[in-house]
């Protein structure tokens, strides 16, 4: 009967691990490295609040802003933090690094 | 005589031309406008309210070309770094509200803003240091307060 309780416990942590990895997966993610943001444009649902993790895998800190957003996040090397993005109407939101002018993306609600 | 006529006439043909390119003035709404102590919004108001919010009084030199092109860049620049007609939008980010409530204090501590040049003409600008230290421990505060955990 232990055994078989232990089990059970050891299959129901396997199903909630692969349901937490799988839900992982679905958090919109950009990441500053080498100076350029990744993905470039990141694809999001239109009319659904979402949270962004951001992360910044450079060596100098950087400043995640958009005014189209009303956004603006300082992310120190290695940091990863999570922006939050109310419903957004269709459309297309460019994003920067303020800190480094050149790099620069854009978030497409559809 | 003759040379110097043809510039003044060009310049002036110029200047009176730049008199045509208007900007829309159309005030965008409040709606969400930032909320703090009493002594605080009289001071924004005074002092920042013009480029960074949705309730600009426009001067009449803001009429006239190239002033008119000027303090447009300045409105526009300013709403586009910091609104705070729209501040229900950063604060739905919390981090997002820190980051420009510590930007607010360390402007203010630098003494950057008001710009020199909107100071010479608007007394409310010209923050005394008292006003300044409002400022900055005000933002300081607000933004210990909204400090996110991540």
């Amino acid at each position: 009967m232990t055994r078989g309780w232990v089990r059970g416990l050891l299959v129901g942590a396997l199903v909630v691990g692969a349901v937490a990895a799988r839900a992982d997966d679905t958090v919109p993610k950009i990441t500053m490295k080498d100076g350029r943001f990744d993905p470039p444009e990141l694809v999001v649902a239109a009319d659904t609040a979402v949270q962004l993790q951001v992360t910044n895998a450079d060596a100098a800190a950087i400043e995640f802003e958009s005014f189209e957003l009303h956004r603006e996040r300082v992310i120190q090397p290695g940091q990863t933090v999570t922006v939050y993005l109310p419903a957004l109407k269709a459309g297309r939101y460019p994003f920067f690094d303020d800190f480094h002018k050149t790099a620069e993306g854009a978030i497409v609600a559809r | 005589m003759r040379r110097g006529a043809v510039w003044w006439g060009a310049i002036g043909a110029i200047v009176v031309g730049a008199q045509f390119v208007r900007f829309d003035r159309t005030a965008p709404p409040v709606h969400g406008d930032l909320v703090a102590p009493p002594e605080v919004m009289r001071t924004l108001r005074g002092a920042c309210y013009d480029c960074h919010s949705n309730e600009t009084e426009w001067p009449w030199y803001s009429q006239v070309a190239p002033f008119s092109w000027l303090l447009q860049r300045d409105v526009d620049e300013g709403r586009r770094r910091l609104n705070f007609s729209e501040w229900d939008e950063y604060a739905s980010d919390p981090g997002t509200a820190v980051a420009k409530l510590s930007e607010i204090a360390a402007s203010v501590a630098r003494g950057g803003m008001a710009p020199w040049y909107y100071r010479v003409l608007h007394s409310a600008a010209r923050l005394s240091p008292a006003q300044r230290e409002l400022l900055r421990q005000w933002a300081e505060g607000a933004a210990g307060q909204e400090r996110p955990s991540a």
